[in-house]
């Protein structure tokens, strides 16, 4: 009997003394933050629109099917958006742009972030004459504009997703580049660094569990604007005819053949355009109520 | 009334943040004759600076307020006059230097420029001759003129602390505050910033709070002593009342956590606990979990001012007796 | 023969700046017993905390040698190095830094069991830091939470409790309690001095506090730009100090009392700085006394008197004039003091 009451596990001491994590704290923040929540709230739709798009509309038959005899409506009950000069309906090609929006815009993303982050975080840590060159090729990378860049890199290689992904992702890597290496060396200049390297924790471990993890806040926030870039560069490139090909719908080929039936059709334009707009504004939002939220000196 | 340069009459203030009241003074007074020196003395979070920023009406707002009490600078209410007013106030009757002088200079301005500035604005005087006059106050703190057209980087901590105590004296204030003013400082380097400080005031005979933590600066420098304790003057005197013959808890505790540099085998008597939290305030005596003579009454109601002698005040119950007893003499 | 711990031999460090080399450990040598208390003090900038850094190679020597318990370990290697970390430990000046932000506590103090491998076992693990919270006088409900929750005195607590996690020899401890209030500051320090007597720890302690230091150390060791320039046991340093800098640093600090004031040694000018400086005595620009000698030639470390080691040309007996003792250096300065006011 006494022997069981004498093991206390862990688990029952931390429960047992249990408070809000760091998370609920930033949650609160972030939740005071009303553009923030207007922000994510926005996002939120955007997203689930586009994950449940087959559902709102059938890619085969509304999105791509032509019907001539419906061509250039205007909004009505049947078709939302009212169709465009093939007889589409524009609700069901803005509904699955989404869908190419948001998924390639995140991969590409996540692209940069990979190769960003990582140069970025050996630039800051490791120093010395590797962050002299990493640095300068992003500087370089940095003097040739991100879109000029991206439609080079397209144009070399040929217009596929593949392509445009690698094109937009690498247009973005020096941007990440340069904000992980900055919080990297002011993280690394702290003095619990050195304390963990008192303790005989070697570089890995520095590395992933004490400077990274400090330096998340940042790069949290600098994810979700390049997330926006992102979308808006896949919109862009495929206006100039250099991104996803009609007749899959995206938003910046949508725009780029609704603009020839503008005067009389605003519709037109103005759907993919809006869809452009909130998910950029919404995203821009959602990063300025991040930064807020997870900037520690708001803490106190 | 004349010589009474700072008078400070049941000062409270208090700031408010996301719906927490911090109570950072509770009920101060004070008064410093011209040309005394006041130590304030207290740890951190104890309302020293809150209370020295009082003076110049620069409690941070919106978050910090001054729910009542009066503060009369030379015979006149600071807490009443305008912002126009104050700025012609602070600098030339009264100035304050603060205790980071990395952080308190202008990185992009010449140091001559920074006090010359100063001047001009008080002093309606030209260009040239503000800058004239800030050499002349380059050479009473000890730095050649001729540095004045250099930049404060180009100057070490213990200059740079000489380059704010030129810029808070140059219209020859009536009362500087010295918050922490040599804590960034080397000992050596602090020991001739004190004697500065000290030939300083006596020259240009003005009154002086030294916001400090370290008996020692008070010993050297300072005439009077008000120990604080969680936004109150726990007790009061000069300097024999408060060095020989202390009488409050903590201010024995304080003195008892101090190392004797005389006698290296005798040991550290701490203070039991921590600083309360200035936003959860304990009832009463705000020292009594602290306090190793605590009686009942002291979490109850907070001592009044036991007057042990003509310069010197205690707020404890312990003396309370004494109170009576001088009472009874008085009838 | 006492049990020395640790022997430092010609230890040097220097940086490359832009300006020049930065002298910043200067051949600095000594001796530290097992158990006892070794004071550096000096003013910022005089090279103390690098020598502890150095000393536990969390920076690379630039020449000399480091015993530690009769081995040299001054190159020893990573896996070595990683055996030895368990044995010398730093406690940091700054608690508020030291700390990283997003660990609770318990996973603060749990890191170093963690890293050693020490104790597999998840439970045990954690009662072994509960047991460290209880040592350094942290209460268990605090388990979960973050530093900046935290005032000073608990989060050096904190810092005390990773060092002694993996029941060092030997810690570093680089102004352990300089960012602390006096109440709480003589606390930490008991605290220290208990834990030492426990579990027999041999402290360097690195401090700008003078008062602290003699109440706290055996042995007190004077820097001064990077160099060593007094070493004696901490009675005798303070009862007849023979290097005019540390008469000087003496004389400096404010006495909280009314009784027994002397005159100040004030030295004139600033600590120069430690970039390419020249060898000669690196205190002569501020030496009151200074002679020839003294701008010629660099003054080694000399044991003058047993256990009493001084670097001055003056102290041993190389100038014209015999080294003033504390109480002639003090007259000298209120003489100086008296003529200045006759003048102004």
């Amino acid at each position: 009997m006494e022997e069981t009451k004498k093991i206390i596990t862990r688990k029952e001491i931390l429960k047992q003394f249990k408070k809000k994590t760091q998370f609920q704290e930033i949650l609160t923040r972030f939740l005071r933050n009303r553009l923030a929540i207007v922000g994510i709230v926005m996002f939120a739709i955007i997203l689930l629109i586009a994950i449940f798009a087959p559902l709102l509309a059938d890619y085969q038959t509304e999105a791509l099917g032509m019907n001539p005899s419906e061509r250039l409506q205007g909004p009505s009950m049947a078709h939302w958006f009212g169709t465009d000069e093939m007889g589409r309906d524009v609700f069901a090609r803005v509904v699955h742009g989404a869908r190419t929006s948001l998924s390639i815009g995140f991969i590409a993303t996540l692209f940069s972030l990979l190769i960003g982050g990582a140069l970025g975080a050996i630039a800051g840590y490791v120093g010395g004459w590797l962050d002299e060159v990493i640095m300068r090729v992003m500087d370089v990378m940095l003097c040739l504009p991100e879109m000029l860049l991206a439609i080079a890199i397209v144009a070399a290689f040929g217009t596929s997703t593949t392509n445009m992904v690698i094109a937009i992702g690498i247009s973005r890597v020096p941007r990440f580049a340069r904000i992980v290496r900055s919080s990297v060396l002011t993280v690394r200049g702290m003095e619990y660094v050195e304390a963990a390297r008192a303790i005989g924790a070697n570089s890995f471990t520095i590395v992933t569990r004490h400077v990274l993890m400090n330096c998340l806040a940042p790069i949290i926030v600098q994810i979700s604007l390049i997330f926006a870039s992102a979308i808006l560069a896949i919109s862009s490139l495929s206006f100039l005819g250099l991104g996803i090909q009609p007749p899959a719908p995206e938003w910046g080929n949508m725009l780029a053949t609704g603009r020839q039936y503008m005067r009389g059709n605003s519709h037109l334009v103005l759907a993919p355009g809006l869809a452009i707009f909130f998910s950029i504004f919404s995203l821009n939002l959602l990063g300025d109520g991040l930064r807020d939220a997870l900037d520690p000196r708001l803490k106190q | 009334m004349a010589d009474e340069i700072l008078k400070i009459k049941d000062l409270v203030i208090q700031y408010v943040s996301d719906g927490e009241v911090t109570e950072a003074v509770n009920g101060i007074d004070l008064e410093l004759k011209e040309g005394q020196t006041l130590g304030l003395v207290g740890e951190t979070g104890a309302g020293k600076t809150t209370t020295a920023l009082s003076v110049l009406n620069l409690v941070p707002k919106p978050q910090g307020r001054v729910v009542s009490g009066e503060v009369f600078l030379d015979g006149e209410n600071v807490l009443e006059k305008s912002e126009r007013e104050m700025e012609a106030i602070r600098g030339n009757k009264v100035s304050m230097i603060f205790q980071d002088p990395m952080s308190s200079l202008n990185p992009v301005m010449t140091v001559g420029e920074q006090i010359a500035e100063v001047v001009r604005i008080h002093d309606n005087v030209d260009e040239k001759t503000a800058m004239a006059r800030a050499r002349e106050m380059l050479e009473t703190v000890g730095i050649p003129g001729e540095r004045a057209g250099e930049y404060p980087h180009q100057f070490s901590g213990g200059m740079k602390q000489r380059v704010l105590i030129a810029i808070a004296l140059a219209c020859s204030p009536k009362l500087l505050l010295a918050d922490e003013p040599t804590t960034a400082l080397d000992v050596t380097i602090q020991a001739q910033v004190l004697e500065l400080m000290r030939g300083l005031k006596k020259k240009f005979n003005m009154a002086m709070v030294m916001i400090t933590h370290d008996f020692g600066i008070v010993a050297e420098v300072c005439d009077e002593v008000s120990v604080m304790y969680a936004g109150r003057i726990v007790e009061h005197g000069n300097l024999q009342d408060i060095f020989d013959n202390k009488r409050h808890p903590y201010t024995e505790g304080l003195f008892n956590s101090l190392p004797d540099i005389n006698n290296r085998k005798s040991s550290l008597k701490p203070i039991k606990g921590l600083m309360p939290d200035p936003t959860n305030l304990p009832s009463g005596c705000p020292f009594h979990p602290r306090c190793d003579y605590v009686c009942e009454k002291c979490s109850k109601e907070m001592p009044p001012k036991t007057w042990i002698n003509d310069t010197h005040y205690v707020r404890c119950w312990l003396y309370e007796n004494t109170t009576e007893s001088r009472l009874t003499e008085g009838e | 023969m006492a049990d020395v711990l640790l022997e430092v031999k010609n230890l040097k460090k220097y940086f490359k700046t832009p300006r020049g080399l930065l002298h910043a450990v200067d051949d600095v040598s000594f001796t530290l017993e097992r158990g006892k208390t070794l004071g550096v003090v000096g003013e910022s900038g005089c090279g103390k905390s690098t020598t502890g850094r150095t000393i536990l190679r969390l920076e690379e020597p630039t020449s000399g040698e480091i015993w530690f318990e009769g081995e040299n370990i001054t190159h020893a290697d990573k896996h070595k190095m990683r055996k030895l970390r368990q044995d010398m430990q730093l406690i940091f000046q700054d608690p508020f830094s030291s700390l990283d932000p997003r660990q609770t506590i318990s996973e603060a103090i749990e890191e170093p069991l963690k890293l050693s491998g020490t104790i597999k076992n998840h439970d045990e693990r954690f009662m072994r830091v509960l047991e460290l919270m209880k040592t350094v006088g942290l209460a268990e409900r605090l388990v979960n939470t973050y530093p900046h929750e935290l005032d000073g005195g608990r989060r050096q607590r904190i810092g005390i409790a990773r060092a002694l996690a993996m029941n060092p020899k030997f810690i570093v401890c680089d102004e352990p309690v300089s960012a602390l209030d006096v109440s709480i500051q003589a606390q930490i320090l008991n605290l220290m001095k208990e834990v030492q007597k426990e579990m027999n720890l041999t402290y360097m302690f690195i401090t700008h506090d003078l008062s602290v230091v003699n109440h706290f150390s055996d042995d007190i060791a004077v820097m001064y730009l990077g160099r060593l320039i007094e070493k004696a046991p901490s009675e005798k340093l303070f009862e007849k100090p023979m290097h005019p800098y540390t008469q000087a640093l003496l004389s400096a600090i404010p006495i909280p009392s009314l009784h027994n004031r002397k005159e100040r040694i004030i030295i004139k000018g600033e600590i120069t700085s430690p970039i390419d400086p020249k060898p000669v005595c690196r205190f002569a620009n501020r030496c009151p006394y200074t002679e020839k000698i003294c701008t010629e030639k660099e003054p080694p470390l000399v044991e003058l008197e047993p256990g009493h080691f001084v670097a001055c040309h003056m102290c041993q007996g190389n100038c014209s004039k015999p080294a003033p003792t504390m109480e002639e250096a003090e007259a000298h300065a209120a003489a100086e003091a008296h003529a200045g006011a006759a003048e102004a």
